[in-house]
């Protein structure tokens, strides 16, 4: 069935696993912020992935549920919208569930999981569980080193890069990013030095929202290319998995964790696909779930686990 | 060959030594105390011996066998139990199930004679401690002595040679604190042996045979508590202190 | 809902109606048991059997989690491993019903503690993270091997309880059958958990593990025990449900995350930690769901779930914490007032007997 030489294989592996990789931290990052600063798992970050989906379908669609046309907006500010409006709920989330019981581990897990289902729940309701096209944002595709990248696929790691990169600059200078890393690291000792970590929580919850949302389009506009009510699922798997390869709250480990991942993950299923298996795509969480559960048992802490560590 | 002996204790935290080269030994039938200023490493100590923390360099031995960096539940079953000095109770379990835990450990439940059942053996070592009355109390509702004797009758429960009570008069009103003196003496006459933690120096000074120094992790002195309290180097450091 | 509501309950009955809740629990089993003799309609004796084996598995759940203190977000993995485990083998061995409910329950045993030996040396949230992952995993298995499970078609057509009886008689059999196995494993689970030895060291375990190990318990060897009597119970509920006649199938779902939230909203709204609790809140949701939001007021299925997951945030919003203070009959005894030495010589000869208890 396949004729690719092995070559193009190696460079199917590394050029995809770099895009990927890419991807995937940006994906990630909000899942170990959102850890990092308030000490919450926030497993209603898929649904946050999914939403900003969604809202961007809703926006840009050139047909709805029920067949007309909604608002039709420009790719551009219909990306932008999605992100702030999922980042608003993402605070609204925070505010109204997460801040009363952020003490207690498994109230928020439990309570988390029942926003994430609800949210799944509503996006049935609302759209049913079709799938609904989200638009590549960028038409076309570039051949390098033999390989066919779309340039949807570039532009979101191009992206995801600069986005992650700003994240680094914001947390390591600006007095916002100085009082996270405070708080990640000692959170009586912030509050006394006057750090309001109220409002610092609801804004880190916001981030950490909007870049799901943003890796939400990304991913989904340059990979499937549909949005359903189960897509959360996927996104999650890999947040757990890098972020526990990496160390909940480290970036450094976030990164190292996604190039894991994203390497480990397109390595094995274009390998698969090499030696003739086909329909191996959906494999592509279960592998790093398997991935995940096998360091955990080596190295119950995770690979940099520390729970504070936003420092780089 | 002495029951306990600790040789070249060290670990670091960081690039911190909280505990460097230290080293004693306690014997069969003794009460030692242990002090030194806050942040000594005296808790650390404890850790060390017990299998709560691994010791970056020396060696735990009891009874001669090498029991360095054990699982705490494995020393514990070998006869070397401690108390801590943040009494940690089990909050939503009634008083006398505290004491039932520490039974059912392999070691306490080897020691439960015949016809006893674990909960008449969990109400005598409540007597001991005198809180027969709180028996069927939650723990959460103690009061603090309460819990401090409590951590007493879970230790007692798991029929220790050798018991390490960190700091067990913390927080202790001076009734409380005579109450258990004797009750360590007590237990010093039950064949348990001693080693204590403590900052109330008076108290120590009347129940140890021997006192061990710490200071900045390391061993400053040993030996009789008078002669402790003469040594010059001890009052510096504690200059000022309840000496 | 969790201790005030229960308080509130337990307070009601005892003071009020007067009557201690072991006989609640007593009546509400008789009312169960004569249930049938008022002729109901076969849809409602499928509703309480459903809520039968729910209860099963609510009561697993919270062993683990609200005895022992380990969290678990996948524990739908027990659930669909005993359900697909006696499926593939009755309907492509053909084996007898039988033969593949205690196979598939001894199977999912053995695999959680295969399992669970090393996902249980992780904590906190890590180990929410591995429970989640596990039922995924598993998914990803019955999809690859979509030839033999059917994938995401429900695998149908085995065989079912008391098929050698007539059709108007097999939902009031099994329905029987079930409530047995409940009230069995009910009271299983029961005296496990409030057992002196084992319930007492689950409970150490959560409250203070290191606590726990500093008197010498062996916590992983526990931590393993209660995982796999959570599997034990859960894997017979799903292997169970496999085989009831209104459904005679297994699919996806008994994997899904949602089946793990099941057994999480009927905990919650029965109480964490107590046993009796989910098994209430099983009958409390399967009420809710089946017949006030279906005949009643005729909510969709995707309204109840947003409806019932909404309840339980806002529950666990008010009462994080809503675990019950453990105490048992047996200890109460020993709290009667007389001197040390009777007290010692009455336990031993175990002669007391009840006065109506009211438990904290």
């Amino acid at each position: 069935m396949s004729t690719r030489l092995v070559n193009t294989l190696i460079e199917q592996i590394i050029i995809f696993g770099t895009i990927y990789s890419g991807m995937l931290a940006l994906l990630a990052i909000g899942f170990t912020l959102i850890y990092g600063v308030t000490g919450v798992v926030n497993m209603a970050h898929g649904a946050l992935f999914m939403l900003g989906a969604y809202i961007f379908w809703v926006l840009t669609a050139s047909f709805g549920p029920s067949g007309v046309p909604l608002v039709q907006l420009d790719l551009g500010p219909a990306l932008i919208l999605a992100v702030i409006l999922t980042g608003i709920v993402g605070a609204f989330i925070y505010r109204l569930v997460i801040h009363s019981i952020i003490e207690d581990l498994a109230a928020v897990l439990v309570a988390t999981v029942g926003v994430l289902i609800i949210i799944q729940e509503l996006m049935i309701i609302e759209f049913g569980s079709y799938r609904w096209p989200v638009v590549p944002l960028w038409e076309g595709f570039v051949t390098v080193w033999g390989v066919k990248v779309t340039y949807s696929q570039l532009l979101a790691f191009a992206v995801s890069l600069c986005l992650f990169v700003g994240l680094w600059v914001f947390i390591a200078f600006t007095k916002i990013g100085k009082a996270m890393r405070a708080v990640s690291q000692d959170r009586e000792m912030a509050m006394e030095v006057g750090i309001n970590t109220e409002r610092l929580y609801m804004l880190t919850m916001g981030i950490s929202s909007a870049f799901a949302a943003i890796a939400g389009v990304l991913i989904t506009a340059s990979t499937t290319g549909f949005a359903y009510p189960h897509m959360w699922d996927r996104p999650l798997y890999w947040s757990f998995a890098i972020v526990i390869l990496g160390g909940l709250g480290s970036i450094k480990g976030t990164l190292t964790g996604a190039f894991i991942i994203g390497f480990a993950e397109n390595a094995f299923i274009f390998i698969l696909v090499e030696l003739g298996w086909g329909g191996v795509e959906f494999l592509r969480g279960v592998v790093a779930l398997v991935a995940m559960v096998i360091v955990l048992l080596l190295r119950p802490k995770g690979l940099f686990g520390k729970r504070i560590e936003m420092e780089e | 060959m002495h029951l306990l002996e600790v040789e070249n204790l060290t670990k670091r935290f960081g690039g911190l030594a909280a505990v460097n080269n230290v080293s004693f030994h306690v014997d069969e039938g003794e009460i030692v105390g242990l002090i030194g200023p806050n942040g000594a490493g005296k808790t650390t100590l404890f850790n060390l011996i017990t299998g709560f923390l691994k010791p970056d360099s020396g060696t735990v031995k009891f009874r001669g066998e090498d029991i360095t960096g054990l699982a705490p539940n494995k020393i514990v079953n070998k006869g070397v139990v401690r108390t801590f000095q943040v009494v940690r109770p089990f909050r939503h379990l009634p008083t006398i199930a505290n004491v039932l835990v520490a039974l059912a450990s392999p070691r306490g439940s080897k020691k439960i004679e015949w016809l006893r059942t674990p909960e008449a053996k969990a109400l005598l070592i409540l007597e001991k401690v005198g809180l027969t009355e709180m028996m069927m109390e939650p723990a959460e509702i103690l009061s603090h002595g309460d819990l401090k004797r409590l951590e007493i009758a879970r230790a007692l429960a798991t029929e220790p040679e050798l018991m390490l009570l960190d700091e067990p008069f913390g927080g202790m009103s001076p009734i409380e604190t005579d109450f258990l003196t004797k009750s360590i003496r007590t237990m010093h006459l039950d064949g348990h042996t001693m080693f204590i933690v403590e900052h109330k120096l008076y108290a120590l000074m009347k129940l140890a045979q021997r006192i061990v120094v710490l200071h900045y992790g390391e061993k400053i002195a040993e030996g009789k508590p008078e002669e402790v309290a003469k040594n010059k180097k001890v009052r510096e450091v504690y200059m000022g202190g309840a000496m | 809902m969790s201790t005030y509501l229960r308080r509130a309950y337990s307070s009601f009955a005892t003071h009020i109606l007067d009557i201690p809740p072991r006989l609640l629990a007593l009546l509400f089993l008789l009312l169960l048991l004569a249930f049938p003799l008022t002729k109901p309609r076969s849809t409602y004796l499928i509703i309480l059997t459903a809520a039968n084996m729910g209860a099963i598995f609510a009561a697993s759940w919270d062993l683990l989690v609200g005895r022992c203190g380990q969290m678990n977000l996948g524990h739908a993995l027990f659930f669909g491993t005993g359900a697909y485990i006696t499926a593939l083998l009755n309907f492509h061995l053909g084996w007898p019903i039988g033969v593949t409910i205690p196979l598939a329950v001894l199977t999912t045993v053995a695999i959680a503690v295969l399992v669970g030996f090393p996902s249980l040396r992780v904590k906190g949230p890590y180990l929410a993270l591995v429970t989640m992952a596990l039922p995924l995993i598993a998914t990803g298995i019955v999809f690859y091997f979509k030839d033999w499970t059917g994938g995401e078609r429900p695998l149908s057509g085995l065989d079912h309880f008391f098929s050698f009886l007539p059709y108007e008689q097999w939902f009031i059999a099994q329905y029987y059958f079930t409530l047995l196995l409940l009230v069995v494993s009910g009271i299983i689970i029961y005296k496990i958990a409030n057992s002196h030895k084992i319930g007492v060291i689950f409970v150490s375990i959560l409250d203070d593990e290191l606590s726990s190990r500093a008197s010498g318990i062996n916590t992983t060897k526990y931590k393993l025990m209660a995982f796999a009597l959570s599997a034990l119970f859960a894997s017979l509920a799903g292997a169970i449900s496999a085989h009831l006649a209104h459904l005679r199938s297994t699919d996806i779902g008994m994997l899904s995350l949602t089946t793990t939230f099941l057994a999480v909203i009927m905990t919650i709204f029965g109480g964490v930690g107590t046993i009796y609790g989910p098994i209430a809140g099983a009958f409390i949701l399967q009420f809710l769901q089946r017949y006030v939001l279906v005949e009643v007021v005729e909510v969709e299925t995707h309204w109840q779930m947003i409806i019932f997951l909404g309840l339980i945030v806002v529950l666990i919003i008010k009462w994080p914490r809503g675990i019950a203070k453990f105490t048992t009959d047996k200890l109460e005894d020993l709290a009667e007032e007389r001197p040390i030495e009777e007290r010692g010589k009455h336990i031993w000869k175990r002669e007391r007997k009840k006065k109506s208890s009211h438990e904290g």
